[in-house]
């Protein structure tokens, strides 16, 4: 009788963790940057989800702990590939400028490029509260770190995509507008 | 050369964070951009992989199931 209550649920989490593939997708290629690595993050959140379903509290967010166990894998392999997770002062944030492709006019790809320029704590931190629509509550438990945290992240990515972009005024005089006045009239 | 940027304090007790709109205010820009990434990614195919695989795991438990069942009978 235990048995077959069990395996109702089974069947419910199952879909519940389908339904939630697409959502843990988008977050692997944010955290990864590669479609593939992506894919192999949520193949192993999957199976630990499985394996680790008895320590669901049913009613919890399941979402939230799905995205928990996908950043903690993603995490640990990065440490095991002895690769340095960046801090957000890292030197791997070059005060790169992406000029808005045309007439101040934001492109997608433009956006993509300036979301990899910044750290990962803040990546992840502005994607899962801008994004994925989880709250600062939720972002700090899947981040594992305080509330406070999670808001100066979000609010260091703000301002970082703001100035790769150029985003607040700044838009309309771009390389284009200064390679415009160098080269003079020639261009009416 | 980095410089060390404190962590910012927590700070006085701000509004509740409900929605996070506000956040981005006046920078809508980058709201409507991330967004737009977002469901980007969100509409992407999912790889019949997946749903093998959850099936996979259904199966191996049932099975682990059945068969330490079939045990303590015999």
């Amino acid at each position: 009788m235990a048995e077959s209550s069990n395996l109702k649920e089974a069947g419910s989490f199952k879909s519940d963790l389908l339904g939630a593939i697409p959502g843990l997708r988008a977050f692997a290629v944010s955290l990864t940057q590669n479609s593939d690595r992506a894919d192999d993050l949520v193949q192993e959140t999957l199976v630990k989800a499985w394996d680790k379903q008895d320590s669901f509290q049913p009613g919890t967010n399941l979402k939230a702990w799905l995205f928990t166990i996908l950043r903690n894998e993603f995490y640990s392999q990065m440490r095991k590939r002895g690769r340095e997770v960046q801090d957000s002062d890292g030197a791997f944030t070059a005060r790169l400028a992406i000029h808005p492709s045309q007439h101040g006019q934001l492109d997608l790809q433009d956006f993509r490029a300036a979301l990899q320029l910044l750290p990962e704590d803040q990546r992840e931190a502005i994607v899962l509260i801008g994004a994925a629509g989880f709250s600062y509550e939720e972002a700090a438990e899947i981040c594992n770190c305080a509330v406070g945290t999670i808001k100066s992240r979000v609010s260091r990515a703000r301002t970082r995509l703001q100035e790769t972009l150029k985003i607040s005024g700044e838009a309309d005089f771009g390389p284009d507008a200064i390679a415009t006045q160098v080269m003079g009239s020639s261009v009416t | 050369m980095t410089k060390p940027i404190s962590e910012p304090r927590a700070g006085k007790p701000s509004r509740k964070s409900g929605p996070t709109t506000d956040v981005f205010g006046s920078n809508s820009e980058i709201a409507r951009k991330l967004k737009q990434y977002h469901d980007e990614l969100l509409s992407l195919e999912v790889p019949e992989r997946f749903a093998e695989l959850l099936g996979k795991l259904e199966q191996a438990e049932h099975a682990g199931k059945t068969s330490s069942e079939g045990k303590a009978e015999g």
